[in-house]
């Protein structure tokens, strides 16, 4: 809808409409007051309305960037004011509903109901709405692939690491051979200390990505002025990192471990 | 096995070499380090190896203190095929009967000179209170009872080779193998080296070393010459 708010003080009792924050701020209004709103760009056919809240609109993805300068007004009110005029009251017609349930999970029975008693009338859940190529959907897949890509390029790196920090110790493990340390006992030694290294390194990683989800949450939600939240880890994300991370961390050590106790002591206590 | 039974051993040796040899698989072919070697030694023994660089006295060495197996030939190690056991008999066996001595003394550099020489001791379980006791006795036998708490890079040469020798004896081996033991120290701190391998020696630990150095190797009862892989004369005083 176009509206051309013009701020008018001490107008009789007019309607009340609620304004979205963004409106407020930029447009610097207040509860109480009085503002012209028109359904064309010319501001012809204004009418006086009271604005009696400010809230803050749902935050909607698809719309993200967008100024949000919304309005709401009671049902007659709009009607009023959008009806073109020479048409009578009482012709308006709707061609979508959005029905909220009390239980998200009965969507598709209730869609079904309708759709059976109301013939000619579609109703879908709106999380399936949109099908296989909703953009949510392509979204999820889209990040599915970063998660996939980025765990098989963390593992290499991981690998890496390990086997670099597995060999930094080379001459500790060949004097350890040496003196008569059974190679399964070291085994054990790096083991538990890949163990620790691997479920601190997760911990770390957790506490990480909980400090910079309200970062990086606040810093989007102030560069879009919006509530939308862009970062949750949920404790379903925590837990499939964890069991990722831990065995990954505990493989690799092991792995560069037994590459380095299959040689002999000798070989690297003298490096 | 036990200390004791290595010294009352099969036939009163610790080690019996028969026909053994080593040879190393290399890119450019099989090279023999150690061709058809036999000899024995016995609880007591003061033995020094000489020879040219390459003549395989360390790799006999090695098969000795069972780092190495040899690959053909028997060498029994109290009685015990070496070839037989398992890697982990082996680490056993270097752990409780064999002490090592090394060139560049294989000091593990994050531990004090008390750790080093507790460790063996550690991980052959020995009590707390023995290995206290024992570490204490190790590191004042060799001189070093007021440096324990030093790190191997606060210590001279010298006294980390006397670390290093009083961790081979940690587990009372009946055999200490030495690998050039002088080899990186000047001639006064190698001649006290040798005085204290001599007293390991004097106390009942039969001694093996491999050295360049004629006055180390003189002060031993049996004198090996290897050349080529092969043991060219063996003279007993």
């Amino acid at each position: 809808m176009l509206f051309a708010p013009v701020t008018l003080r001490a107008v009789d009792d007019p309607p009340s409409i609620l304004i979205a924050r963004q409106l407020a701020e930029s447009d610097r209004l207040t509860v109480g007051d009085v503002v012209r709103l028109s359904r064309s760009a010319d501001g012809g056919d204004a009418r006086a309305f009271r604005i009696a809240g400010i809230y803050e609109p749902t935050p909607d993805p698809l719309r993200l960037g967008a100024v949000r300068r919304e309005v709401r007004l009671h049902l007659p009110d709009l009607l009023a004011l959008t009806r073109e005029p020479g048409v009578p009251a009482g012709t308006e017609y709707v061609g979508n509903i959005n029905v909220a349930l009390v239980d998200p999970a009965d969507a598709q029975t209730f869609s079904r109901d309708v759709t059976m008693r109301m013939p000619g009338v579609t109703a879908l859940p709106a999380t399936g709405a949109t099908g296989s190529t909703g953009p949510f959907v392509v979204l999820e897949r889209f990040h599915m692939a970063i998660a996939m890509v980025t765990i098989i390029a963390s593992t290499v790196f991981l690998l890496a690491l390990t086997i670099m920090l597995v060999d930094e110790r080379r001459v500790t493990v060949g004097v350890l051979r040496l003196i008569g340390l059974p190679s399964r006992r070291i085994l054990v030694q790096l083991f538990i200390e890949g163990a620790l290294i691997a479920i601190a390194g997760a911990g770390f990683g957790l506490l990480l990505s909980l400090a910079s989800e309200g970062l990086i949450n606040r810093f989007f939600q102030w560069r879009y002025d919006t509530a939308l939240v862009f970062v949750r880890v949920t404790p379903g994300v925590a837990a499939v990192c964890v069991a990722i991370a831990v065995p990954l961390g505990v493989g690799a050590t092991v792995a560069a471990s037994w590459a380095l106790l299959r040689r002999s002591g000798l070989r690297l206590a003298r490096r | 096995m036990t200390n004791d039974s290595v010294r009352s051993s099969v036939n009163g040796c610790i080690v019996e070499a028969t026909h053994v040899s080593r040879i190393f698989s290399m890119p450019a072919g099989p090279v023999t380090a150690v061709a058809d070697v036999s000899l024995r030694i016995a609880p007591g023994d003061h033995m020094a190896i000489r020879g040219p660089s390459g003549c395989g006295k360390s790799t006999l060495l090695h098969m000795l203190g069972c780092v190495e197996t040899p690959t053909a030939g028997t060498l029994l190690f109290q009685g015990s095929d070496v070839a037989t056991l398992s890697d982990r008999q082996r680490s056993l066996l270097r752990l409780r009967q064999i002490g090592f001595v090394f060139q560049r003394f294989f000091l593990l550099p994050m531990l004090t000179a008390w750790e080093n020489v507790e460790l063996p001791q550690a991980e052959a379980h020995v009590s707390k209170p023995e290995r206290r006791r024992r570490t204490q006795e190790l590191l004042e036998y060799v001189g070093l009872g007021a440096r324990a708490d030093h790190r191997p890079s606060e210590l001279s040469g010298g006294e980390m080779q006397r670390v290093a020798i009083a961790r081979a004896l940690a587990n009372r081996p009946g055999l200490l193998l030495a690998d050039e033991p002088t080899g990186e120290l000047d001639g006064a701190t190698g001649e006290q080296i040798a005085t204290l391998l001599d007293r390991v020696n004097a106390d009942g630990t039969a001694l093996v070393i491999v050295t360049h150095d004629q006055g180390l190797a003189g002060r031993a009862t049996r004198v090996l010459t290897m050349r080529d892989g092969r043991i060219e004369s063996e003279v007993q005083s």
